[in-house]
């Protein structure tokens, strides 16, 4: 118990180090040291770095215009504190606006798109921006730049430069926690969901689009306030220190540090902004040498120093790891829901010249267990697709619970109760599997942004009340034992009874199984067939999509055959699986001679 | 209006067109769109002034070697940087900062080879920039024969996605794993892609250079403009990217002039905005719904 201890605290304890020596670090320095002034400096990229891995590590889009936004920062304040006198504290509250404002209007189309759009569109936009730096002279005085800007004040007490460090410190200590905070919430599991299984995010009800605005916002104002402090800092702010190089220099930092790690960007920026300060002989062969270093860490070290840190670490405290305490095999109690029934008639849906789905009717009651088989390629995933909002419909009406849902988006759907799996799960392989299931509550915690990124103290038990009852499904199917495992290494058939917890976790009150039982061995069967009849048992309604018939035939009350996106049968297992037409259609002549 | 600046708009379209176009080549089979696009134009522009004027080859071989060259280098970039990534996570975009690292090593290793200072390149024999006057315009035979090679291009690699092997580049765009069941073979395809799609923009290269001179700082420019061109005309259209190519072109001269050369990138940034604001998906596309 003692060594477990050891291996939780100890990388604390460096953290905290780091932070106590960053924090004493001026009484040791002269005011106008070189030190003084780099380390201040190395704080400043430090807030606009943690900004861009939040965006870039965490949500998958990555900014190639980051000094843009820094540069929108550094000029507001510049302008604003030189030309009309005002307070840092206003101009640096404007600065992030204008940031966040300017990227905004360039970004927006993106977000509807590829993740790869939002690269390219941020690269222009800061290619662009320093084009106008120097057409709007009258604004922004060309090549020459805004000088003398004055230190920041506080009731007329000018900020020195040891003052001036402690504020971009305390800047870059407050710009890592709101990230932390961010990160480990609800938000930023759906950013994580965005970045490797948009369906995923889809299903639980977080909107792709307002997930990566949202991490947008929050790394440009990151950028913008990293602007401002810049422009205090360096009292001179021209076009020449805002070069496309020094975006590269930016993702370089983040890539180098770790993307989506914590304290990638801190390292990064540790690492490559005092590496140079040794290396200054070889200034011509920088862009060069980040060129070569972007590609060698993408290829071998993708989550970059900080990952290799940690797996290093990970590897010492397994070896010393205490086994997981044997837990009960009693079922959890689960209070009952109250199903949803789903309604659907005259459905069509084309790809092309394919009628995918032709005039289909299906009624799940509130309550049931209603499954749909046929062959493959006979519309029974598109069904699903098409009732989920994942495809528009081209015809036909979706009624869930009595609301016509034909037209909503996937999002909108999922947040009216509606649970849904995947012929192959989407988990988030880099999360552990309770925050996979945690993911699942998305829609229900009600914690707002605010509070999650102070983590006042409504948000921090809302968390743990949220931990406790994904780890009460993550029992519920039986799963309990891989709850802090990474989703990515659990096996294949315990990944699928994972996304019927991460549906219980939402509260769903109709599930969508697709093919739950594909893959699974004779043992993980046997619990998905009493794992289905709990939940049925708990209220809620199933439809479920599945070639495996003796599952079927044990749970559901209705079947419905598709053949071609047309219904062929449907009606009880019993009649269905005697109709003529269907043995035929679906299974063929060999099954029909066995069978009889 | 001075109506040079639609001359200029043509000119300018035709090279972007064509940008747009290798973009589209690459990206048909493997969904990556190329970073370093614009320095494999400027790659091939530079080697083709090497070979024409340093070393002294007639233009067709300097021709011939640059556009096996920069394939080359395509296929090498596909190799190194793409496909290890695909490898590890179809839906991931670590390729932007792969694709995006093979561009600065591409442009510094070649600044660093021949320095900053543009290489002039004339036109082959019979073509010239030599102006003359016609219905109002001043044209020369470069600039037309630039605008009829540039359409005939277009018109030629569409014929090629009729035939099978085009075909099969489709169905991987359309479903990979699908078309490995059919017995295609995605990494050829993509391998194939990459080479062909670094040869025409070596080609691009070529044809810009009589125009903006041979230089390393063409890239940049070249790539926005190109992923203008590509984005408006609906990614992976090249019939779009044509008309885009154009639009572009002529948008930019316009705005140029109403404004001041300053705007020329500003005017281009806007109009990709509202069109993709308006339209996702571009002009030319239809909306894909696929999604699992």
């Amino acid at each position: 118990m003692a060594a477990s201890r050891a291996t939780t605290l100890a990388p604390l304890i460096t953290q905290t180090a780091f932070v106590a020596v960053a924090c004493v670090f001026p009484l040791f320095v002269g005011s106008n040291s070189y030190a003084l002034y780099v380390a201040t400096q190395l704080g400043v990229y430090i807030i606009a770095a943690i900004g861009l891995n939040l965006l870039a590590g965490y949500a998958g889009q990555v900014s190639l215009g980051h000094a843009a936004f820094v540069a929108i920062g550094a000029y507001a304040t510049a302008l604003l504190m030189v030309d009309h006198a005002w307070s840092f504290w206003a101009a640096s509250l404007v600065s992030m606006a204008l940031a966040t404002g300017l990227g905004m209007l360039s970004a927006l189309p993106s977000f509807r798109l590829s993740t790869w759009y939002f690269a390219f569109i941020t690269l222009a936009f800061a290619l662009v921006f320093e084009k106008m730096i120097v057409e709007w002279r009258w604004l922004t005085k060309g090549f020459a730049g805004v000088i003398g800007v004055p230190a920041p004040r506080i009731f007329g007490y000018e900020f020195g430069p040891k003052i001036l460090y402690l504020l971009v410190f305390a800047s870059a200590v407050v710009a890592f926690l709101i990230v932390r905070n961010i990160v480990q919430s609800r938000f930023g599991r759906a950013f994580v969901a965005v970045r490797d299984a948009p369906a995923a995010a889809l299903a639980v009800g977080a909107s792709p689009q307002s997930m990566k605005m949202l991490a947008f916002v929050i790394a440009a104002a990151m950028a913008g306030a990293a602007g401002s402090l810049f422009a205090v800092q360096k009292t001179v702010v021209t076009p020449d220190d805002f070069t496309a190089d020094f975006s590269i220099f930016f993702v370089l930092t983040v890539v180098l540090g770790g993307l989506g790690t914590l304290w990638g960007p801190v390292i990064g920026a540790f690492v490559f902004f005092l590496i140079p300060e040794f290396l200054s002989s070889l200034q011509s062969w920088r862009m060069l040498i980040y060129g070569c270093l972007l590609l060698v860490l993408m290829l071998f070290a993708p989550h970059g120093l900080a990952g290799a840190l940690r797996q290093a670490w990970r590897r010492y405290a397994q070896t010393q790891k205490t086994p997981a305490a044997a837990r009960t095999d009693t079922p959890v109690e689960h209070v009952a829901v109250a199903g949803l029934a789903l309604e659907i008639t005259g459905l069509q849906k084309r790809f092309g010249g394919v009628a995918a789905l032709d005039d289909v009717e299906f009624i799940a009651p509130a309550g049931s267990c209603s499954a749909i088989v046929g062959p493959n390629g006979s519309g029974k995933t598109t069904l699903l697709n098409v009732s989920g909002g994942y495809y528009l419909a081209d015809a036909g009406s979706v009624r869930i619970g009595g609301v016509e849902t034909n037209g909503m988006s996937a999002q909108r759907i999922a947040a009216l109760g509606i649970g849904r799996t995947f012929q192959t799960p989407r988990l988030l392989n880099e999360l552990a599997v309770i925050e996979n299931v945690m993911l699942g509550a998305y829609r229900r915690e009600r914690a707002g942004f605010a509070s999650t990124a102070l983590r006042l103290p409504g948000a921090r038990a809302e968390t743990r009340r949220m931990r406790a009852e994904a780890l009460d499904h993550l029992e519920f199917v039986g799963v309990a034992d891989h709850a802090e495992d990474p989703a990515g290494e659990v096996p294949h058939g315990q990944q699928r009874l994972i996304e019927i917890a991460r549906a219980l976790m939402g509260g769903a009150r109709l599930i969508m199984l697709d093919e739950p039982a594909a893959g699974l061995s004779m043992t993980e069967l046997d619990r998905l067939d009493q794992l289905l009849v709990r939940i049925r048992k708990l209220g809620a309604t199933i439809v479920i999509v599945e070639h495996h018939l003796d599952l079927v035939a044990s749970i559901a009350s209705f079947v419905t055959v598709l053949d071609r996106g047309k219904i062929l049968a449907s009606g009880s297992p019993a009649d269905v699986f005697k109709d003529e037409r269907v043995l035929q259609a679906y299974m063929g002549d060999r099954a029909l001679r066995s069978g009889a | 209006m001075d109506p040079d600046i639609l001359v200029r708009g043509l000119t300018a379209g035709s090279l972007y067109a064509l940008v747009a176009v290798s973009f589209n080549i690459l990206y048909r089979p493997t969904n990556v769109f190329n970073f370093a696009q614009g320095e494999l134009v400027m790659l091939g522009a530079m080697l083709f002034a090497a070979g024409k004027s340093t070393v002294g080859l007639p233009w067709p071989l300097a021709l011939l070697a640059t556009l096996a060259a920069v394939g080359t280098l395509g296929l090498a970039e596909e190799f190194i940087a793409v496909a290890p990534i695909l490898a590890r996570s179809k839906t991931g975009t670590g390729w932007v900062i792969t694709t995006l690292a093979i561009s600065l090593i591409v442009s510094n290793l070649v600044g660093w080879i021949w320095g900053p200072d543009p290489i002039l390149v004339k036109p082959p024999a019979p073509l010239s920039l030599d102006t003359f006057e016609f219905a109002g315009l001043r044209l020369n035979s470069y600039v037309i024969a630039l605008a009829a090679l540039t359409i005939a291009l277009v018109a030629l690699i569409e014929r090629a996605y009729r035939t099978l092997q085009g075909k099969a580049v489709l169905a991987v765009a359309e479903d990979r794993e699908a078309a490995l069941l059919r017995g295609i073979n995605p990494a050829r395809l993509s391998r194939w892609s990459f080479f062909l799609g670094g040869a025409f923009a070596g080609l691009t290269g070529i044809l810009a250079a009589p125009i903006l001179y041979a230089s390393t700082s063409m890239g940049p420019a070249l790539l926005l403009k190109g992923f203008a061109a590509a984005a408006v005309g609906s990614i992976g259209n090249n019939r779009g990217a044509l008309i885009a190519g154009y639009l572009i072109g002529i948008t930019e001269a316009v705005g140029a002039s109403l404004l001041s050369p300053g705007y020329q990138e500003a005017v281009v940034f806007l109009v990709v905005l509202t069109v993709l604001l308006m339209r996702p998906q571009g002009l030319f596309g239809l909306a894909t719904t696929r999604t699992v």
